[in-house]
């Protein structure tokens, strides 16, 4: 630019160098605010894609490769996607993978929405029923796996005795197993879903609820047509964090029945073939299935996350 | 020096953290640290996977389950330790040396071995009984008469899983690979003998949660005087005598391990083995350290005196009028190894997957048993 421009005639702006900055023209010279801006970004986005994105191609290049215990066999192509997607394990534990997290995420979310609403309500006690709600969630997952299991388990059973159930097997059946897991699971993480909300809630200003009084809507209307509608970034926000969290859970499970009883995550399987039986191709080509299937359902969530942040702040012009 | 072996607070007396102590007391210039390593046995082999697959030389002597031994050879993880074979050969129990050795080279130096025993409550019980069918006769009844539940053991789906699962079956007489592991002898019939008597010993002899019991949950049952009979490692003799609070303390005793045949015994052999990392900086000071715990009489009396089974014959001569040691002396005579195959890790996760269904009426035991065999013949081709 620099170079095309017209150089101004030193004879008229004499004694006056520094006026040039002000003039239009000169802006102009050097880069564009955008292209500066890439630039200045480069060094992070590179930083990000050599974090990020390498373990991803890595492993996608790892899967391509036949591998028989830890010794590598040569290129296999597609090999390794064809053996996991025929393979009746990936199919079960894929099963087990949804229905936890179909169940768990409705269930934290519906059990997190009272949390939320209740949280946000002034009342007496409210510091202490906020720490309260919040308790479960600080426990790491390993521990608390390993606690459920106690409190399922046949012994010393306290489930059992609290509710005069006698030897009721819960870990030791299908079905009852991947109850007591999503249970354990809703139990950590309702309250991390209610944290979210509850920052949601407080947004709300109060004076679009008054006006909805004044303008004779119940709590049942008021909720409907008021808290949903406001709360939706926030629930969108909750619920991505929650499926996509979901959907790689390994510690609950491996904890509470070593995938016994048809609770075998996606996860589970992966860490079996990449550390305790080892078939790096193959453990490779189910942890790229599962970043696929993770990444397809969060591009999701965040088109609509996106679509409605962007609605939102149009409406709010 | 660090020394990677799991379980180390777990064990009685932390008698791992003695035997660290005693050799950097004796040795000041290379002391030996411990890393404590998971309890079970999978997360201790992960745990060593992670660090020996990325060539790490933060651990310098590993705990090796028996089991490990050809897949850490065949991965060169472990530096050969066949320069002091002579001296660890002439002192060690030929099961557990054994156990260290793959294709005919030492790779680790014998530590502590380990045998399954039948506990039982002598109270409840005049005379131990000899076969599993009579195990359970006796336990359903006399624990239908106390309220107790008859025979609780390691039933959950895992590695221990297969090691009952292959008491059973091996005392049947069957077993799976011939001598020289070239070919597959699998008996389908005694597997689904085996595997249908366990379904129908469940809710009946077999306690209340049973298949989801490890060593320790079978312990606590035990102790708790919630069972007659149990099937557990040695160690459990130790703690349950030292509670003075348990119902079994004073009224218990071991036992071989009945067989279905009605005679002699068998065990699966456990234990662990030290091995040198291939990508340790202190090569030598590891191998004169695992050496020393092989074959030093204070360190093998130092387990023993912990109910951790000993590698050394020598330390079962001294204490001969040892109630466990002469007993276990005598079950580690007639103990199987599983074999020691570099695939034993895929054998067992198969064996788990088709056989833990089944016995728990999930799956058909004749299918089950058909699929180990299939794959087993898929692991020597």
């Amino acid at each position: 630019m620099t170079g095309t421009s017209v150089a101004p005639d030193p004879g008229t702006r004499s004694g006056a160098g520094g006026g040039g900055r002000g003039s239009p023209r000169a802006v102009r010279q050097g880069l564009s605010e955008k292209a500066l801006g890439r630039i200045f970004i480069s060094p992070s986005i590179a930083l990000m894609s050599l974090v990020a994105l390498f373990p991803v191609i890595w492993a996608f290049v790892l899967s391509l490769y036949v591998y028989t215990r830890r010794q590598p066999e040569g290129f296999g192509g597609f090999d390794n996607y064809v053996t996991a997607l025929t393979n009746p394990r990936f199919w079960d534990s894929l099963q087990f993978t949804f229905v936890f997290t179909l169940s768990s995420v409705t269930l934290e979310f519906v059990i997190g929405m009272g949390f939320a609403l209740l949280m946000n309500q002034a009342f007496r006690g409210r510091g202490v029923t906020r720490a309260a709600i919040l308790i479960p969630w600080v426990i790491p997952t390993v521990v608390a796996a390993q606690m459920w299991f106690f409190m399922f388990n046949v012994t010393p059973g306290f489930i059992n005795t609290i509710f005069g159930l006698g030897n009721f097997n819960w870990l030791g059946q299908s079905g009852t197993a991947a109850f007591a897991i999503i249970f354990a699971d809703v139990w950590k993480t309702a309250p991390f879903v209610a944290l979210l909300l509850l920052a949601g809630l407080q947004t709300i200003p109060n004076d679009v609820y008054e006006s909805g009084k004044v303008d004779g809507a119940g709590p049942a209307a008021r909720f409907f047509h008021i808290t949903l509608p406001l709360l939706k970034p926030a629930i969108l926000v909750a619920l991505l964090f929650r499926t996509v969290d979901a959907l790689r859970v390994y510690d609950l499970p491996q904890v509470m029945t070593r995938g016994a009883f048809d609770t075998e995550s996606l996860s589970m399987l992966v860490q079996q073939y990449v550390v305790r039986t080892p078939n790096p191709g193959l453990g490779a080509a189910l942890s790229t299935i599962t970043f696929v299937l993770i990444l397809g359902i969060g591009i999701i969530f965040v088109r609509l996350l996106g679509r409605d942040l962007v609605i939102g702040r149009e409406e709010g012009k | 020096m660090v020394w990677a072996i799991g379980g180390a607070d777990a064990q009685p007396g932390r008698v791992h953290q003695q035997i660290a102590q005693l050799w950097s007391e004796e040795n000041p210039d290379t002391p030996i640290r411990i890393e404590v390593l998971p309890e079970d046995a999978d997360g201790q082999r992960e745990q060593h996977a992670l660090e020996l697959q990325a060539e790490g030389s933060g651990f310098d002597v590993l705990g090796v389950d028996v089991i490990w031994t050809g897949e850490y050879s065949e991965n060169g993880w472990v530096e050969s330790l066949e320069d002091v074979r002579a001296d660890i050969e002439a002192v060690t129990l030929p099961g557990p040396f054994n156990s260290a050795t793959w294709g005919d080279e030492l790779w680790a130096a014998p530590y502590n071995s380990n045998a399954g025993f039948l506990y039982y409550r002598t109270d409840l019980v005049d005379e131990p009984p000899t076969t599993w069918e009579e195990l359970c006769e006796v336990g359903a009844e006399v624990g239908a008469e106390e309220g107790i539940a008859g025979f609780v053991a390691q039933g959950a789906q895992y590695e221990g899983f297969v090691v009952n699962w292959l008491e059973y079956y091996w005392s049947t007489g069957a077993d799976l690979f011939n001598e020289d592991e070239s070919a597959v002898t699998f008996d389908v019939d005694a597997a689904v003998e085996v595997t249908e008597w366990m379904n129908d010993s469940l809710g009946d002899c077999f306690a209340p949660g049973f298949n989801t019991a490890q060593e320790e949950e079978a312990r606590n049952e035990f102790q708790a005087g919630n069972a007659v009979f149990m099937r557990n490692w040695p160690y459990a003799y130790g703690q349950i005598q030292d509670d003075e609070g348990s119902p079994a303390n004073g009224n218990f005793d071991i036992a071989p391990l009945p067989t279905f045949t009605g005679t002699g015994t068998i065990s699966a052999l456990g234990g662990f083995n030290n091995a040198v990392s291939a990508y340790s900086n202190n090569t030598e000071a590891a191998t004169d350290f695992v050496v020393w715990a092989a074959t030093d009489p204070e360190v093998q009396t130092l387990l023993a005196e912990e109910s951790l089974p000993p590698t050394m014959a020598s330390v079962y001569d001294d204490l001969a009028g040892d109630p466990v040691m002469s007993l276990l002396g005598e079950v580690l005579a007639d103990s199987l190894p599983r074999p020691p195959s570099p695939a034993w890790n895929e054998i067992s996760v198969e064996m788990q997957r088709a056989l833990f269904p089944a016995y728990n009426g999930d799956a058909d035991a004749q299918s089950a048993a058909e699929s180990v065999r299939e794959y087993l013949e898929s692991t020597i081709q």
